[in-house]
């Protein structure tokens, strides 16, 4: 401390900024750095010791400005230092981005089920609602509500499921048709989605149960028209947009006219393959129009609303749109099979 | 099922200008279905057809270097006769024979080459039916009319090049299954004339009584029996043996081919009975007594039913009406006097009758669609000018039984009601003349149906049907106006949803198992009175077992991180109801303990908002110390004597649907921050855990907004019979920030009631 007066007279702030900044500049390592910080800046430093000795105004601005501008060049350098170890660090972590992550389990939806959500949504879309309707049914609704005539081969015990003398499990979603009808006054806009059984022994085409989307529209003014738009829409929908709907005639006694309903081939485009059996069109299901003995049935007055009424099923959609062989496969729960899809 | 109609054949009664093709295209929108077109015959180009001829052989005699075989001269028209080696012997000089020239390719492939034969030159081949596949039969060539012009090309003559459509019809079109019918529809679409009904009276050479009973009219309305005698039982000449054949029957003899052939001409099928074995003379339609039985033309004895309708002589059964002859009254060689049955029969006897005989014919399919009673006559017309012609038969007598035939429907159309309903404008003219096509006749607005449409066709709807499968590719495609209709799922469905994307997100695969299974664990479930297999005969009420099963077949397969959910009906019977309450559970298997099925329970509940409310329970499925009970269904590890390693649970929707709240209430858990403490007590192993984070909640009151375990753990510090389990508690009020002092009290109430409550020792 003696010979701190003639230090203090010593300073010239200009070369001591100038001679700082450039021990900063060359400071290659934080260490470094904090080395230069405290010959410069630090307690014992000439700079400090000056500013702690000044008497003039001028001088002890002067020798502010070298001070601030030594602690900016710190602040800086540091920045970059530590810039430079970061880099310098990160540049030795690298992962192989090709493995794979940290697994989350998930499920599937089975097959049958994105369908049904699909037509379901497709539905809702169009103002329809769905009804879930019961599967074990009495004959009057399987049989006698939808026009069956009393020798219609689907009632016999060969071909639908007797649970007793007059209960059913159903061969079609068609009864909820005739519920939703009961429970109100028309306009009706529906679909109904669900389990069906049929006396089928099970092969690669058939099981005894499977799955139909039942659709139902009664209103005033209901046309033929409106049924092929919208099945057609349903179509497009499902099959792609660029599909055509063709319509032919068919029989079913629920229904008055019938008709049966192709899509052309999405595989070939309508110049026949396998899958269109040549023919450029595949069978989707059946279609018509409400028959008057239907609405009667449920109180409607076959003058005032018609109707018109498709049921499809839903396995048939899927093994057509995914390719499948063997329609037991949706009933086998294999988890190889399920997370395909 | 499916019929065969040859073009060759259906041209002869309606011709459009149209391709095969197109006609089947046009077939397949407004009538039925046209599964195929089938080309047969012979090889129809580069003027292959022009090398098959009429031809006249004008010697045959021994080859010489060969005893089987026969050298024959054959005139086929041109300048030059063929000498032409042939195997067969069922001719001679003389007789007018079909032949292929050296050139021509043959259905199977073959080509003919001029070749010596033994050493004697052969040029072509003088045809038996199977060769140009016009039938079956190899044992001789054929034998055409001797009236024929040699050298006529022999596709003039007979079909040797043909399109067969396969159709398929629907229940309610019988007069579809026949190739007039079916003409008849074709001349309709394309509006070219109908040919009048095929067939023209023969004269009636005697007057004797044909004795028909019919006891059973209802079963029976028509029965035209018809007496014929000199008959000589021979084969058909190669034209109709060529149509029965094409139109995939078998030719038999003149007299059978010729009831198959107006069978399948007409839709009304007939049947010949050897006159000479009918005891009494006599036929008579009944149904069968107890016990009796019949042995029918395929050689089975069958026992009839009551039910039965029968043909029958006077001692016993002759025929199962509508279905199949019997073997004792089949027409033979021998037979000289023949009964021809051009009957009706009601539809739903013979269905039932071939349905418990498991039989099915080409009659019986026909009949059980009901047939028109007034075809009888048509057919016993045309099948009796085929029996004078062919058979050389004189027609002796006739009985035509019938009841009062049905009325033809009169119905009335509308035309402009026919319109809206279509969506389509079709003008009055156009819809009458489409009917009339169709063999209505129309009056203004009254139109009677033919008597073939008269089962189909009764109501104005019907008649739309008419309307409308003409106009199918005509009408436009629109939408409904939909003026009230919204659409939405209902909560329960939205909430089926939830629960499925819940569990998706789980690590479960959606699986789909059977509704019907061998056995339930329920001894009320309902049972199917036929089931298809033991293995699916019980409607199950409860999902876990048929869930469990193919959770363990994943195993078997080798398939890893098995964890399966469905969501499915279940059916629970209800004393004196008929039908059963259906109820959506929703059901999970997974790998592991208690605690992986819990888990997953505990994620659901907590999307759905509910809280747990668990019990210790007991179950048949689970294992006894590790099962619990909640409101909505049950949860437990699988009893290892149902399988080792798995954990499963099984919901009701409606009642998760029930406890979750319609919607949830804002409450401000953001502004003030929860004030956390970690709790551990120390108490008896049988105090649950869920009793102690109740008994905290009631302790602390409102201020509690979480209280959840985190660890459980046993030791010898703790002592034999206890545990310690370590809860989180949060505190919170949405008023303010909770400060130590506000949390001491709570924590210290907490500390003492669960102290007086359960012996809980706070650990240090
Ligand atoms: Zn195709």
């Amino acid at each position: 401390m003696t010979d701190s007066s003639d230090t203090v007279a010593a300073v010239d702030p200009q070369a001591l900024q100038e001679e700082a900044l450039a021990a900063i500049a060359a400071a290659s390592s934080l260490d470094e750095l904090d080395e230069a910080r405290v010959r410069y800046l630090g307690r014992r430093s000439a700079l400090k010791l000056a500013l702690r000795e000044v008497r003039d105004r001028e001088t002890g601005m002067a020798l502010n400005a070298a001070r601030e501008a030594i602690e900016q060049a710190v602040a800086t350098r540091q920045h970059e230092l530590e810039r430079a170890e970061l880099d310098r660090a990160i540049a030795e972590e690298r992962v192989d981005v090709t493995l794979p992550g940290t697994p989350h389990p998930r499920g599937r939806l089975h097959l049958v089920t994105q369908v049904r959500r699909e037509v379901e949504d497709i539905f809702l879309g169009m103002g329809y609602e769905v009804v879930d309707g019961r599967e074990v049914e009495t004959t009057r609704y399987l049989f006698d509500a939808l026009n069956m005539p009393p020798n219609h081969p689907t009632r016999s015990p060969l071909h639908t499921f007797y649970v007793g003398e007059d209960t059913v499990l159903r061969s079609e979603t068609s009864p909820s048709q005739i519920h939703t009808m009961e429970a109100k006054p028309p306009p009706v806009y529906m679909v109904s989605l669900g389990r069906c059984y049929r006396r089928d022994t099970a092969d690669a085409t058939h099981y005894p149960i499977f799955h139909q989307v039942e659709g139902l529209a009664v209103d005033r003014g209901i046309t033929l028209a409106d049924l092929k738009g919208t099945l057609r829409a349903l179509l497009r929908q499902l099959f792609g947009a660029e599909r055509e709907a063709r319509f032919v005639t068919h029989f079913f006694p629920f229904t008055e006219p019938s008709v049966e309903v192709l899509v052309s081939c999405f595989q070939c485009d309508g110049d026949g393959c396998p899958m269109c059996r040549h023919s450029g069109w595949i069978e989707i299901g059946g279609s018509g129009m409400v028959d008057p003995n239907v609405l009667r049935f449920v109180g409607y007055d076959p003058e005032e609303v018609s109707g018109f009424a498709f049921g499809w099923g839903l396995e048939r959609i899927a093994i057509l749109r995914h390719g499948l062989p063997d329609i037991r496969d949706l009933w086998a729960n294999d988890l190889r099979f399920l997370r395909q899809f | 099922m499916a019929m065969r109609v040859p073009m060759s054949w259906l041209r002869e009664y309606a011709d459009p200008p149209a391709t095969t093709s197109e006609i089947a295209e046009r077939l397949s929108v407004a009538t039925c279905e046209v599964e195929r077109v089938v080309r047969r015959g012979v090889p129809d180009a580069d003027g292959n057809l022009g090398l098959f001829r009429v031809g006249r052989v004008l010697s045959a005699e021994k080859h010489p270097n060969a005893d089987r075989l026969q050298l024959c001269v054959v005139d086929v028209g041109e300048r030059e006769p063929y000498q032409i080696v042939c195997g067969a012997w069922n001719f001679g000089a003389g007789a007018t024979v079909a032949v292929a020239l050296p050139g021509a390719r043959l259905p199977n492939g073959l080509t003919l080459e001029r070749r010596e034969l033994r050493g004697e030159r052969s040029e072509g081949m003088i045809l038996a039916e199977d060769e140009v596949d016009l039938g079956t039969d190899h044992s001789g060539i054929m034998l055409l009319p001797d009236g024929l012009e040699v050298g006529t090309p022999l596709a003039d003559v007979l079909p040797i090049v043909d399109e067969v459509l396969e159709v398929e019809t629907t229940g309610n079109r019988p007069d579809l299954l026949s190739v007039y019918g079916l003409a008849r529809e074709v001349a309709a679409l394309y509006d070219v004339p109908l040919a009048p009904w095929p067939g023209v009276e023969p004269e009636r050479a005697g007057d004797e009584p044909v004795d028909v009973r019919v006891e059973d009219e209802e079963g029976c309305p028509r029965y035209v029996g018809r007496l014929f005698r000199d008959v000589a039982v021979a084969p058909s000449p190669p034209w109709l043996r060529a149509r029965v054949f094409a139109a995939g029957m078998r030719p038999i003899s003149n007299v059978v081919d010729v009831t198959n052939y107006v069978m399948l001409a007409l839709g009304s099928p007939l049947h010949a009975f050897d006159f000479e074995t009918l005891r009494g003379g006599r036929v008579v339609v009944r149904r069968a007594a107890p016990g009796e039985t019949i042995r029918t033309l395929d050689g089975q004895l069958r026992g009839l039913d009551p039910d039965d309708l029968l043909i029958a002589d006077a001692d016993g059964a002759i025929a199962i009406a509508g279905i199949m002859g019997g073997e004792e009254t089949e027409v033979s060689e021998a037979t000289r006097t023949v009964l021809l049955e051009a009957a009706n029969f009601e539809p739903v006897s013979i269905l039932h009758t071939s349905e418990r005989l498991g039989l099915r014919t080409e009659a019986s399919n026909r009949w059980e669609k009901g047939v028109d009673p007034h075809l009888a006559g048509h057919a016993a017309r045309l099948a009796s000018q085929l029996l004078v012609e062919l058979a050389g038969a004189r027609w002796v007598g006739e009985t035509d039984a019938r009841a009062a035939l049905p009325e033809r429907p009169r119905v009335e159309l509308r035309p402009g009601r026919a319109s809206a309903l279509l969506g389509h404008e079709v003008p009055a003219e156009r819809q009458h003349a489409i009917l009339r096509r169709l063999g209505f006749e129309v009056d203004g607005e009254t139109v009677t149906v033919p008597t073939w449409r008269a089962r189909d066709v009764t109501r104005e709807a019907d008649l739309v049907e008419e309307v409308a499968r003409f106009e199918l590719d005509a009408i436009p495609f629109t939408l409904p106006a939909r003026r009230d209709a919204i659409g939405r799922l209902t909560r329960e469905q939205r909430l089926r949803r939830t629960v499925e994307d819940v569990l998706v997100g789980c690590g479960l695969c959606e699986a789909y198992t059977p509704s019907l299974v061998a056995q339930d664990p329920s001894p009320d479930a309902l049972r199917l009175s036929l089931p298809l297999s033991a293995d699916q005969s019980v409607l199950r009420t409860t999902l876990v077992p048929s869930l469990l099963a193919a959770a363990e077949r994943n195993r078997e397969v080798g398939n890893e991180g098995v964890a399966l959910f469905e969501i499915a009906r279940v059916y629970l019977p209800t004393a004196g109801e008929a039908l059963p309450r259906e109820r959506w559970h929703v059901a999970g298997i997974v790998e592991g303990g208690y605690a992986e099925a819990k888990g997953v329970v505990d994620t659901l509940l907590e999307t759905l908002k509910i809280e747990a409310r668990v019990e210790r329970g007991t179950h048949d499925l689970f294992h006894p110390g590790k099962t619990a009970r909640l409101p909505q269904g049950w949860v437990g590890e699988i009893h290892p004597a149902h399988g080792r390693g798995w954990a499963g649970f099984e919901l009701d929707l409606a009642e998760l649907a029930a406890a979750a709240p319609e919607r949830v209430l804002y409450e401000d858990v953001v502004t003030f921050p929860s004030v956390r403490q970690d709790l551990a007590f120390v108490v008896d192993e049988d105090v649950p855990a869920a009793a102690l984070a109740e008994a905290m909640r009631e302790a602390a009151g409102e201020l509690v907004r979480e209280v959840r375990v985190f660890d459980e753990y046993r030791g010898e510090q703790i002592g034999a019979g206890k545990r310690s389990l370590a809860f989180r508690v949060a505190f919170g009020s949405p008023e303010r920030t909770l400060r130590d002092e506000d949390v001491t009290p709570l924590r210290e109430a907490i500390v003492e009631l669960l102290a007086r409550r359960f012996g809980a020792v706070l650990r240090a």
